[in-house]
């Protein structure tokens, strides 16, 4: 046997006395005294540190370098932007596998290949013979990299002290960054093979790892072998070549769709038409659609496929079992043992912690026959004993971060609540409830979640009157010079109430044009983007109607709003770029330094290159203006076409001199909501600054004719009426209220920043332009801190910063001062609740009786009509209308 | 590696302890545990069942492997320590404490060596 080569980090785990073996040729730690059940663990738990230098490292350059990757890897290289990382196959000719592997482009012009190293000398003989097709150079660089890996919920913390707080990487799977780490230059990935949401590879000078190593060690890093490395990802289904790749146990090939991971990982983009095996691919990605479209007709290129088992019976899954199925063998096991777990409390809550008390169950991942389906039930032999087991969906979830979560086969469910059957105690217990529900939320406790704002009593009344149970569709028509004819009866009052909104509207927004049957924020704006797929195919109906593509708007990581998001309202009306096989969307580009601020000079590079047809402005979290002026000025002076639209749902309320003009300032379009920072309820609005004579004032026709029929027929008449009441209001205490809001959320900010907390924003601005202030309180903390706040009458949101993964992994709150401002509060009573909301979130104090104190001075709801005639016609109308 | 001098061990790294009864105990050495990693599963037979000397009375299972345990004698199994089936990591922190079974009507053994002799034997193992 030949000598066994060392990574630079061997002696670090002798010296932590590892147990060392062979692996692929490389004397590596197979686990460290502690064993490999504490390294899981301290991994999903804490911050297991890898050392995975044996890996190959392969740099590819060169004018072909793009051409070469597409030809040998599986995945489409042009959607791998500067710093991104994507998953790969190495195929061969047959459309199996020669190894899975991670390229990395950290720079423009260099690409990094990280694979097995067990297979690294044949994956570099494979990819110079094919290299020599293109103009493209590659080196190994695995001796002069140090590649280590830190994966589980506290590595982020550890590599962020490292770094000085500096900014990371973005916080989404496969993002890339260069950064210091204690004064040494590296690269960092958001990967790792490991099934932790958290988790970063880091790619260093060989001088610099040891000095790194002991570094992450000194910080709580926790040493893990290639023992735990193995259960972790098998826990996470990933797999392994030799395993669930490569070569079966009988020595055929597994084909490469026979992973699941290769839905994603396989491109059969324009640009990979030379890809090695494309053809055997393509066939077994028509047989993996067949399969997941349950058509078992044909499972001839595709018999097996890598699934998740779980034995559900006594004993240990171990590779080459065989599985059985209704007492024929469909499979054997191809990778599996016992894993551990700490027991959570609160299980399938988002206040799931982990317990001390740890538990084990056996899983695995297995080759079976692809008819095979999710739950079924299976028999594994195991030593020549039937031991019961089940195909699960998964084992593990990631997509709560920061925790990797494991999800277990016998967890009890929540057992459904029957009906009581007895009807009138029904009714009567939702009566008091209801009654009890509102006299807390309106006179006990401080309500801070921003996008929520209590009706005046006129609008409420409104709300309930008559209109509420009638329909009242109509619709423009050109034989009757445009007027809009209605098709019930009974509906003149509301064909009057509706004109004077749309005139108030019109008169708040200054534009020319105002859509107010749409209900929500959400329909206003699939209502607008149906409008504008419309009017893009307006001039050619024999065809299928193009898509919008490219699409500017902000991320949801950076405070984009949910209902401007292609998981959102956009979904069914983005295309999808054939080059990047991704939704064609790109985002506003942020500051640096203020990650909550539109990077306007950058932005201006993303407009040139991608020449987006539709612009999308606004933000659910959102701390500052919206540079509509700059980029309407940019995008004339280029002359390129595009449709600016403000989608100001959270800022409806704050259209005005104290915050923007959309419309003076460039925007074409406003949607919104109605019940936000805006007095109504609970609707949607569109706004249009188009006038008759110009071209796009067809699009605002297509709007309407996208309203209704398209998006409403009944559009809930009652809240009509109260939307009416809701703009006289605005219009005549807009300008004041306006005021104070901008006031008192930079007062509240300042007071939250005096009181103790870490108030995110630019103390030069006073942190905030608008109605919200964010708090931070530590990476993951925020859905504990929210509701700890609401058992102390404190009603707020949890809000994950650009810097965090999302919701879950929070670790801010959002907190709006529009409504406490409506109800009369000021700079000082936001003083008192910054005070008390310290005590609560730093020292745990109950606040809930000093907040209900604070309150009850405050349940007059301002900023309305309070005169005596008004209140007397709002009796007659109560009394009246039985409300 | 910990050893007692109470009991004798086989090659197979089982320790035997004579209870004086006409009563044996059977477990695995330090060394055993030691070797194996942590122990997740245990296999063992049932009371009254008759066992085998060098041949295989059950299973233990680490994260990494299975292994077979050698039965030490031969004779009928007459106490299983049943606590092992839920708390299998018991051997790794007490394998002289945490035994496996209970064996009577002994008529045969496998090589036993004292506590010096199998300490000789780890150690050219």
């Amino acid at each position: 046997m030949s000598e066994l080569k060392r990574t630079l980090f061997y002696e670090r785990h002798v010296a932590a006395g590892a147990t060392m073996v062979d692996f692929g040729g490389w004397e590596m730690p197979i686990q460290y005294p502690g064993g490999i059940v504490e390294e899981h663990l301290a991994t999903r738990s804490g911050c297991g540190l890898f050392d995975v230098s044996h890996m190959g490292r392969f740099r590819i350059t060169g004018k072909g370098a793009k051409a070469f990757l597409q030809h040998v890897l599986t995945s489409n290289v042009s959607a791998l932007e500067v710093d991104q990382a994507q998953y790969a196959i190495i195929p061969n000719e047959n459309g199996g596998a020669i190894d899975d592997a991670y390229l990395y482009r950290f720079v423009e012009d260099a690409y990094i290949l990280v694979v097995n190293a067990a297979n690294a000398e044949k994956d570099w003989a494979h990819l110079t013979r094919e290299i020599k097709a293109f103009d493209a150079q590659m080196e190994n660089k695995s001796e002069a990299v140090a590649l280590l890996s830190v994966q589980g919920p506290k590595s982020k913390e550890i590599l962020s002290d490292m770094a000085n707080g500096a900014f990371l990487t973005e916080p989404v799977k496969n993002a890339l960054g260069t950064v210091k780490l204690c004064g040494k230059s590296a690269h960092i990935a958001k990967t790792g093979y490991t099934g932790e949401p958290v988790g970063y590879e880091i790619f260093a000078l060989r001088e610099d790892g040891l000095f790194l190593w002991d570094e992450l060690v000194k910080r709580g890093a926790k040493p893990i072998g290639l023992g735990a490395r193995d259960t972790l990802r098998m826990e996470a289904a990933l797999p392994l070549y030799g395993h669930e790749l490569g070569q079966d146990k009988d020595g055929n090939e597994i084909p490469v769709f026979a992973i699941s991971l290769a839905r994603f990982a396989v491109s059969f983009a324009e640009e990979k038409k030379g890809m090695i095996g494309r053809a055997p691919l393509e066939a077994q990605f028509a047989a993996s659609s067949r399969i997941l479209n349950r058509d078992f007709s044909d499972l001839g290129v595709l018999p097996r496929r890598i699934r998740p088992i779980a034995l559900t019976g006594r004993g240990v899954l171990r590779a080459g079992f065989p599985v059985f199925k209704d007492g024929k063998e469909i499979g054997y096991v191809t990778s599996g043992t016992m894993i551990p777990r700490y027991v959570v409390e609160r299980q399938g809550s988002l206040l799931e912690t982990f317990t001390d008390q740890r538990a084990m169950r056996s899983i695995g991942l297995a080759l079976l026959d692809s008819d095979v389906l999710t739950d079924d039930a299976v028999e594994v032999d195991i030593r020549g004993s039937r031991i019961s087991a089940v195909v699960p969906a998964w084992h593990l979830r990631s997509d709560a971060p920061p925790y990797a979560r494991p999800i277990v086969v016998d967890a009890p469910e929540e057992p459904e609540q029957a009906p009581s059957g007895n009807l009138p105690l029904s009714a009567l217990n939702l009566l008091n409830k209801a009654a009890e529900n509102h006299i807390w939320r309106q006179e006990q406790c401080v309500n801070l979640i921003p996008s929520e704002m209590t009706a005046s009593r006129a609008v409420r009344l409104l709300s309930g009157s008559d209109p509420s149970f009638r329909y009242a569709e109509h619709k423009k028509t050109a034989s009757f010079y445009d007027n809009e004819v209605f098709y019930y009866q009974g509906t003149k009052f509301i064909d009057e109430v509706e004109r004077a909104l749309v005139a108030e509207l019109r008169r708040y927004f200054g534009c020319t044009e105002v859509e107010a049957r749409v209900i929500s924020g959400q329909m206003s704006n699939t209502t607008v983007f149906s409008a504008l797929m419309d009017y893009k195919n307006r001039l050619n109906r024999k065809q299928t109607p193009q898509r919008l593509g490219y699409i500017l708007n902000n991320h949801i990581i950076k405070g984009g709003h949910l209902s401007a998001q292609p998981m959102g309202a956009l979904h069914d009306y983005v295309a999808v770029d054939p080059a990047t096989e991704r939704p064609a969307v790109v985002n506003f580009p942020v500051l640096r330094e203020n990650l909550f601020k539109i990077d306007v000079e950058e932005t201006k590079k993303v407009i040139e290159r991608y020449r987006p047809e539709f612009i999308i402005f606004g933000k659910s979290m959102v701390l500052h203006k919206e540079p509509v002026c700059e980029i309407r000025a940019f995008v004339d002076e280029q002359k390129i076409p595009t449709t600016i639209m403000y989608d100001m749902a959270h800022v409806l309320g704050l259209v005005g001199p104290h915050f923007q003009q959309p419309f003076a300032e460039g925007a074409e379009i406003v949607t919104g909501s109605t019940h936000k920072t805006f007095f109504g309820p609970q609707r949607g609005v569109i706004a249009v600054n188009y006038q008759e004579d110009e071209l796009k004032y067809d699009l605002w026709k297509t709007i309407q004719t996208r309203a209704f029929p398209g998006a409403v027929s009944n559009h809930h008449l009652g809240t009509l009426l109260g939307l009416l009441m809701a703009a006289y209001e605005m219009n005549e205490f807009g300008d004041v209220y306006q005021k104070n809001v901008v006031a008192n959320a930079k007062s509240f900010a300042r007071s939250l920043k005096a009181a103790g907390l870490d108030v995110a924003g630019d103390p030069a601005i006073g942190y905030t332009e608008t109605h919200q202030v964010i708090v931070k309180t530590g990476y993951g903390t925020g859905p504990e801190i929210a509701e700890r706040l609401e058992e102390n009458n404190v009603v707020v949101n949890y809000q994950a910063t650009p810097e965090e993964e999302g919701f879950t992994a929070s670790g801010a709150l959002r907190l709006g001062v529009s409504e406490m401002t409506r109800f009369g509060f000021g700079p000082k009573e936001f003083e008192t609740l910054a005070n008390l909301m310290a005590d609560c979130i730093l020292r745990g104090k109950p606040i809930a009786q000093e907040v209900c104190k604070l309150r009850a001075g405050y349940t007059k709801l301002l900023y309305c009509f309070d005169d005596a005639e008004t209140n007397a016609a709002l009796e007659t109308l109560a009394a009246k209308s039985g409300i | 590696m910990n050893l007692l001098n109470d009991r004798k061990y086989t090659q197979s790294h089982e320790w035997l302890l004579d209870l004086g009864n006409g009563t044996y105990r059977i477990g695995l050495s330090d060394f055993a545990q030691h070797s194996l990693g942590d122990i997740v599963f245990i296999d063992l037979p049932k009371a009254g069942d008759a066992v085998t000397a060098e041949s295989s009375l059950g299973d233990v299972e680490s994260v990494k492997a299975v292994s077979e345990v050698l039965s030490p004698v031969s004779g009928k199994v007459s106490a299983v320590n049943e606590a092992l089936a839920s708390a299998p990591e018991s051997i790794n922190a007490d394998p002289y404490g945490a035994w496996l079974i209970e064996v009577t009507g002994v008529f045969a053994t496998a090589e036993l060596m004292d506590a010096d002799a199998y300490k000789a034997f780890c150690e050219h193992a």
